[in-house]
């Protein structure tokens, strides 16, 4: 599979799973992955997953604009770059932002999240 | 680590952009043959192909405002994952232009980095 195919793959699989079932992105992240959320910094699986959840809105939608891929080194990583918009519910305009993901392959042939950055692009 | 990350995070961004606005064709120091650069979509690799790319951008002048530095280690020994947000102005335009950029520097055997993944992306409003 062509690492830009992957990458589309994997953004498409972690907002649909964000916008519908975001208790399931644990399986995204193991023990030693890292999330920087607005700044804030939160380590593995579970405390991430706690992070998103907590979050204070419960339905949201992401529309994605850009999505930009890079092999990260011989081992089949994988850097994946995404801008985009969040619609919040009762909110008139969607907020901007860029996120990063650092994925690597699992021996299952699939991949999880070790490095993730978040940021809402303001004005 | 985490520490670490941010220190070499902040001072690698200071010294890219202050190369970048002030002596943009020494920019190629900072790449290596390996190194891959996606901008607004297009894909060069290495530093040669890189540093022309950028020094061909149809403007001489700018000057860039960073607004947020985040890093976090990578899984390389002793990479790190720099991302920023920021601005950039022009000579001659009346506003910035907002960006968002990450970068993913390896350490070099001199004890210094280089960047082997630059992807930069201007975020329109």
């Amino acid at each position: 599979m062509d690492p830009d195919d992957v990458a589309t793959a994997f953004v498409k699989h972690y907002y649909s799973t964000f916008d519908s079932n975001r208790v399931g992105l644990s399986n995204l992240y193991q023990e030693g992955s890292m999330l920087t959320f607005e700044g804030e910094k939160h380590q593995g699986s579970q405390n991430i997953v706690n992070k998103l959840t907590g979050l204070p809105f419960q339905q949201c939608k992401h529309n994605i604009s850009t999505v930009d891929s890079q092999p990260s080194g011989p081992g089949g990583a994988m850097l994946v770059f995404v801008s985009g918009n969040l619609q919040l519910p009762g909110e008139q305009h969607p907020l901007k932002f860029s996120q990063m993901f650092h994925l690597m392959p699992t021996p299952q042939g699939s991949y999880y999240v070790l490095n993730d950055i978040f940021r809402l692009n303001y004005a | 680590m985490e520490e670490q990350s941010e220190m070499v995070g902040r001072a690698f961004v200071d010294h890219y952009y202050n190369l970048f606005d002030n002596d943009r064709s020494s920019i190629g120091t900072l790449y290596q043959p390996s190194s891959m650069l996606s901008f607004e979509g297009q894909k060069l690799q290495g530093s040669e192909d890189i540093s022309a790319k950028l020094n061909a951008l149809p403007f001489g002048q700018c000057r860039h405002a960073i607004s947020t530095i985040d890093s976090q280690p990578s899984s390389f020994s002793g990479g790190v994952i720099v991302f920023v947000s920021g601005s950039i102005q022009l000579l001659g335009e009346d506003y910035p232009l907002r960006f968002s950029q990450m970068f993913h520097l390896i350490p070099t055997m001199e004890g210094s980095f280089f960047v082997q993944n630059d992807i930069f992306r201007l975020n329109y409003g």
